[in-house]
């Protein structure tokens, strides 16, 4: 069981160090964004496996904080968009 | 096997950290700010320093997020009064040659390979007793609450605490210097974007209810008014960026109320304690969960309005010099 858990945070893990390739080439701010909104669910993903693997439910905690907070990043960002556009500066 | 995951998680830290200050452009240094703080808060989970994941988590990813996407507005629009091209192809920052190759590049290194050392060594010995550890956990019964961070933090030095949030209200007042203290115009036309204001409908409870939890519970686990301060600001935020700004609806005394009610109430019962002869913020044992939990609450409003005020501030300012 312990490998099996270590091999899921890994793979994981490895998923946040290949999202990184589009954070550096993304041709737009929207694609950069979207990565990282990838790596706040992977992130989350790790959380709770972590948590189901040290049986400490205060990681759920961090997770739903991570995941309450993502929407304001797309919401920011989309209200910077609009103003890049020059509809409503 | 969990070193696998650690070292895995040291190496893409101090990778997205080197990255973060050689990225050529100003977005892919942003986001990559936002993947290191990912990484981050996982890495102080790893360590066991939950509350710390928690408020790396709410500010990293939260706060210091929308700050920087309007500063990254504004960046593309000083340098590019013209190009309207989404991509910040045109901050990219002038780079003459490798920074390792310069002088301050070898300084840089030197500092570094020090530091190192140093660490490895402060590493090397940990003290046997465990630091403090024993102490807080001797005194936690008379400290009113069961959560060992939050009885250091708003007990036995609550007056960091307390200086901390001197130094937020500070950042605000620095910012108002700056841009001068704004009347808001109130909008009168009602907010456009249907799936904005659903989205706002739905999150806002949610924001507020975990908030509050986080709140409560930091005098049995992880949590604290800092995490929750950063909850609740995210609803103003989200208020402000859908076209209901809050700061306009409550009027300007009610605001500089909220803003230093925290801190205010803080120095008070200081200086309550030292008139009734204790020293500052020595509570009574029996009261201190009940005086606790009131800081607790009065800092996490008032620290909530300042971000929100920092955030609209600069915001309105952007807004005032793009036009």
């Amino acid at each position: 069981m312990d490998v099996f858990f270590t091999i899921v945070i890994v793979f994981l893990l490895l998923n946040i160090a290949v999202g990184l390739i589009r954070v550096w080439r993304g041709p737009t701010v929207a694609d950069r964004l979207l990565t990282t909104q990838l790596f706040g669910t992977t992130g989350m993903a790790i959380l709770l496996v972590l948590a189901g693997y040290l049986e400490d439910p205060d990681f759920l905690n961090v997770a739903i904080t991570f995941n309450v907070l993502a929407i304001l990043l797309v919401i920011g960002l989309v209200k910077v968009w609009k103003k890049k556009k020059g509809e409503s500066p | 096997m969990s070193v696998l995951i650690d070292s895995l998680l040291a190496i893409l830290i101090v990778y997205l950290a080197l990255q973060c200050l050689l990225a050529p452009r100003l977005t892919q240094t942003v986001f990559l700010f936002f993947a290191f703080g990912l990484a981050l808060a996982l890495a102080w989970v790893r360590l066991g320093a939950v509350d710390v994941a928690i408020t790396e988590a709410a500010i990293a990813s939260g706060f210091l997020g929308v700050l920087f996407l309007d500063a990254l507005r504004d960046f593309s629009f000083i340098t590019s009064g013209k190009q309207e091209s989404s991509d910040a192809a045109n901050h990219s920052v002038s780079k003459k040659k490798p920074a390792f190759l310069s002088l301050p590049g070898v300084v840089l290194v030197l500092g570094l390979g020090l530091f190192l050392l140093i660490t490895l060594e402060a590493v090397w010995k940990v003290p046997e007793s465990g630091g403090l550890t024993a102490a807080t956990e001797a005194l936690l019964p008379e400290s009113g609450v069961e959560n060992p961070v939050t009885a250091v933090l708003l007990n036995f030095r609550a007056y960091d605490t307390w200086l901390e949030m001197g130094v937020i209200l500070l950042g605000l007042l620095a910012v108002m210097a700056v841009g001068g203290i704004k009347i808001f115009p109130v909008h009168r036309k009602t907010p456009e974007d249907p799936v904005l204001q659903q989205v706002i409908l739905f999150f806002t409870p949610i924001l507020f209810l975990f908030g509050a939890f986080l709140l409560y519970f930091g005098k049995n686990g992880p949590g604290g008014a800092f995490q929750a301060a950063v909850l609740w600001g995210a609803i103003g935020i989200l208020l402000h960026l859908g076209g209901r700004p809050v700061l306009t609806v409550i009027p300007r005394w009610l605001s500089q109320l909220l803003l230093i009610m925290g801190i205010g109430f803080f120095l008070m019962l200081g200086f309550l304690l030292l008139a009734g002869g204790a020293s500052l913020f020595e509570y009574p044992p029996s009261y201190a969960g009940v005086l606790i939990l009131i800081i607790e609450t009065l800092a996490a409003i008032s620290i909530a309005v300042t971000l929100v005020s920092v955030f609209v501030h600069l915001n309105q300012l952007n807004k005032e010099e793009s036009n």
